[in-house]
């Protein structure tokens, strides 16, 4: 059975609906399930794969000794151009499939992949294209798993704003809510996230001056549990009591409001659309809040909390146990929303740990403990960063070098990392056997020009001019060199290997226990690296450049890697808008005025296998058998 | 953590203005924001005031308890009807202007 489910009308079947209202709610089992789900290896049922966003597998059979047979086993165009970042789900014999702007989600199955089992065609206000900052991109899908009352649900986000429950079985639209305006410049690109029964989503548009804020929906009806922003009054921060209890030098009370001049924290940014980590055990999710706005730091005096800020708050009730806020006061867009990687490990002195991973936009990489908040270290990237000296794990405060602040009436040169930071959007990976982050990296650095303008809402709201260019370790002449792939160990501090790349490895990496770790390039090419050396054992190059992050699954007994192709994003709007002006894409255009010449628009998932056996090795599967139904 | 507490003590005990902002020369715990020599300690007033118009301001504030009171009308009309629709126009006795009846 093929289906459309097309979406327009928005109005669903009564069976559907009075399934899912009609009975209260059970115990909140979806953690339970999802865990149980990603404990196969054969599954992906979540962005980083399980809670602890590892993006890791313990699959053991594509590894170092065979990864060269690898070949394509099949793929699958979406249709769509632009950037696709994110990466496919896949539960039991179905792979859900996003797409950006129109955001169009398909089912395929993974006997016969060529076959769309149902494909969801919301129709948006095409408005929402001209609101978006980077590229019309989106994150990716989320997994509820059901309950005796209903059914298994599929959650997206829209550009436009709304937050859509789709039945995984059919792809009919459950509901349907609104979270977002574009007419105030608020859209949706972060993957949903689900948690004990309710799908958690963040939002975007601080380039618009948009207040950022983290949103609750029951999976079932799509009522809101609770929203938490980032900035402005306590109890709409959902502060809990003991908000930064352990570390009072974080800062505690009133400061959303506190470190703000007058209202400016109704404007001020820090929206989080990069990826969410969950503890169980504790409770806890966690995230990273974005920029402030404007980028123009001298509009907005103060330290701008809660942006720029790794958060944990508990799940059930959205209430903050602790935020600590990386760059106060930021002069250089590193918005903070970066993906936590959560492991377990001794720390320096031997002591074992519940730990947290970010490696941030501004070039430094954090790790806390995840159960309080307490900083345990905090290194460069890479030691060309310059706008800070160093981090203090006492304070928590960065030794600024103001050499490299920015400020009105003043052009400040040879900032390293660029507004794009050292890191992204990428989803990294850990492996807890070598205990490494594989962090895939930017090689930027900038000229900021800050420039006043007004806050009109739904328009932007930047106020700066960027100029970039890769960072001194490229090649500046043919600008060229402007990513890095490295591994890293958090409690030495200390890089295992480290290789340049021709541009930013944008999208993230995925590790392997097969001693692997893969990634794809902006220049459209998918890798395979040894995990412990670093040597270079396989690529294949796609149909174009990759922002997305790749993944593993089984199926029959056969371990493949999946991968999205479809060059865009932040660093490919040059490309994807044929842009010449080098400032232009908020500086992007200049960095990436290369790209063309490697890769060119597409969009679709490439799938391999060892010697690309597949469903399709049967030349049988897929034939149009007479007679036969579909 | 009292070793920070009193590191921390000492260094607000301290503070004064610095010759350039380097971030940490705090006034109180998570306020470490100092203008930069020769830039104003508040814009308002002055030629870096952005001159900020308190109804755009209040926009998104509004567009969200708008948002939140048609989803609200979806949810009602759900569990009223059993059925689901997007579009609150199609919703008997939707009134934009109020929250959907207690159930």
């Amino acid at each position: 059975m093929n289906r459309l489910a097309r979406n327009g009308m928005r109005q669903t079947s009564a069976l559907a609906l009075t399934i899912a209202l009609g009975v209260a709610a059970g115990p909140a089992l979806a953690n339970d399930q999802l865990v149980e789900l990603a404990k196969d290896p054969a599954n992906w049922v979540m962005t980083g794969r399980d809670y602890n966003a590892q993006n890791y597998s313990e699959m053991t059979e594509i590894n170092k000794e065979n990864v060269k047979q690898l070949r394509p086993a099949w793929s699958f165009s979406t249709g769509v151009l632009h950037g696709h970042e994110g990466t496919p789900l896949v539960v039991g014999d179905k792979m859900y499939v996003h797409t950006p702007f129109p955001n169009t989600v398909f089912a395929l199955d993974l006997n016969d992949p060529g076959h769309i089992l149902w494909q969801n065609k919301p129709k948006q206000n095409p408005t929402a294209r001209t609101v978006a900052c980077c590229d019309v991109v989106n994150r990716g899908l989320a997994y509820w798993p059901g309950d005796d009352s209903r059914g298994p649900l599929v959650f997206r986000t829209q550009l436009d704003g709304q937050v859509v429950a789709m039945d995984a079985e059919s792809g009919e639209t459950v509901w349907a809510m609104e979270v977002a305006d574009i007419r105030v410049g608020a859209t949706l690109t972060i993957a949903p996230y689900v948690i004990k029964d309710m799908v958690v989503i963040g939002s975007s548009g601080a380039e618009l001056g948009v207040r950022g804020y983290v949103t609750a929906l029951d999976v079932k009806t799509g009522e809101q549990r609770w929203r938490a922003f980032a900035t402005g009054p306590d109890e709409e921060l959902l502060l809990a009591d003991d908000f930064n209890a352990p570390n009072p030098h974080y800062g505690q009370k009133n400061l959303g409001t506190e470190t703000w001049e007058g209202e400016a924290w109704k404007i001020g940014g820090g929206t989080n659309w990069g990826w969410y980590a969950y503890d169980p055990e504790e409770d806890l999710f966690y995230y990273g809040s974005g920029n402030p706005a404007p980028w123009n730091e001298t509009m907005r005096p103060g330290d701008n909390k809660w942006t720029m800020a790794i958060w944990g708050r508990e799940a059930t009730t959205g209430e903050a146990k602790f935020a600590y806020q990386k760059t106060p006061h930021d002069e250089w867009d590193y918005a903070g929303v970066n993906v936590m990687m959560l492991s377990v490990q001794k720390d320096k002195e031997g002591n074992e740990r519940k730990l947290l991973t970010h490696p941030d936009r501004n070039g430094i990489v954090y790790t806390l403990d995840r159960t309080n908040g307490d900083l345990v270290s905090a290194d460069k990237m890479d030691d060309t960063v310059n706008w800070v000296k160093e981090v203090n794990l006492e304070t928590g405060l960065p030794l600024r070098d103001p050499e490299f602040g920015t400020r009105m009436d003043h052009m400040a040169r040879d900032i390293c990392p660029s507004a794009m930071g050292y890191h992204n959007q990428g989803h990294d990976s850990y492996d807890p056997e070598r205990e490494l982050f594989f962090m895939g990296i930017n090689h930027i650095c900038m000229d900021w020009e800050p420039f006043m303008l007004p806050y009109r809402a739904g328009q932007f709201f930047v106020g700066a001019t960027l100029n970039m260019y890769p960072g001194p370790k490229g090649d500046r002449q043919n600008a060229l060199g402007l990513g890095q792939i490295k591994a890293y160990n958090a409690i030495s501090g200390e890089m295992k290997w480290e290789h340049m790349e021709r541009f930013a490895v944008w999208g993230g990496t995925m590790a392997t226990a097969g001693g692997l770790t893969f990634y794809g390039t902006l220049d459209g090419f998918i890798k395979a690296r040894d995990s412990d050396t670093g040597d270079l054992l396989w690529k294949f190059k796609l149909p174009s450049g990759v922002i997305g992050h790749p993944m593993t699954y089984q199926h029959d007994g056969r371990q493949y890697v999946a991968i999205y192709y479809g060059v865009g994003g932040w660093p490919g709007v040059g490309l994807v808008f044929d842009l010449a002006d080098p400032t232009a894409g908020l500086g992007s255009v200049g960095a990436f005025k290369r790209l063309q010449e490697y890769t060119q628009m597409g969009g679709g998932i490439m799938v391999f296998s060892i010697d690309g056996e597949g469903p399709y090795s049967d030349p049988m599967v897929g034939e149009y058998v007479s007679g036969q139904p579909a | 953590m009292k070793k920070i507490a009193l590191t921390l003590a000492a260094a607000f005990a301290l503070s004064g203005p610095a010759l350039a902002y380097d971030g940490t020369n705090c006034k109180a715990p998570g306020n470490c924001w100092e203008p930069k020599p020769g830039y104003p300690e508040k814009v308002e007033g002055s030629q870096y005031d952005p001159q900020h118009d308190p109804a755009e301001l209040n926009k998104q504030t509004e567009a969200l308890a708008n948002m939140q009171q048609r989803n609200e009308w979806r949810i009602y009309n759900a569990k009223k009807t059993g059925t689901f629709e997007f579009d609150v126009k199609k919703i008997e006795g939707y009134d934009e202007t109020a929250a959907p009846p207690a159930e």
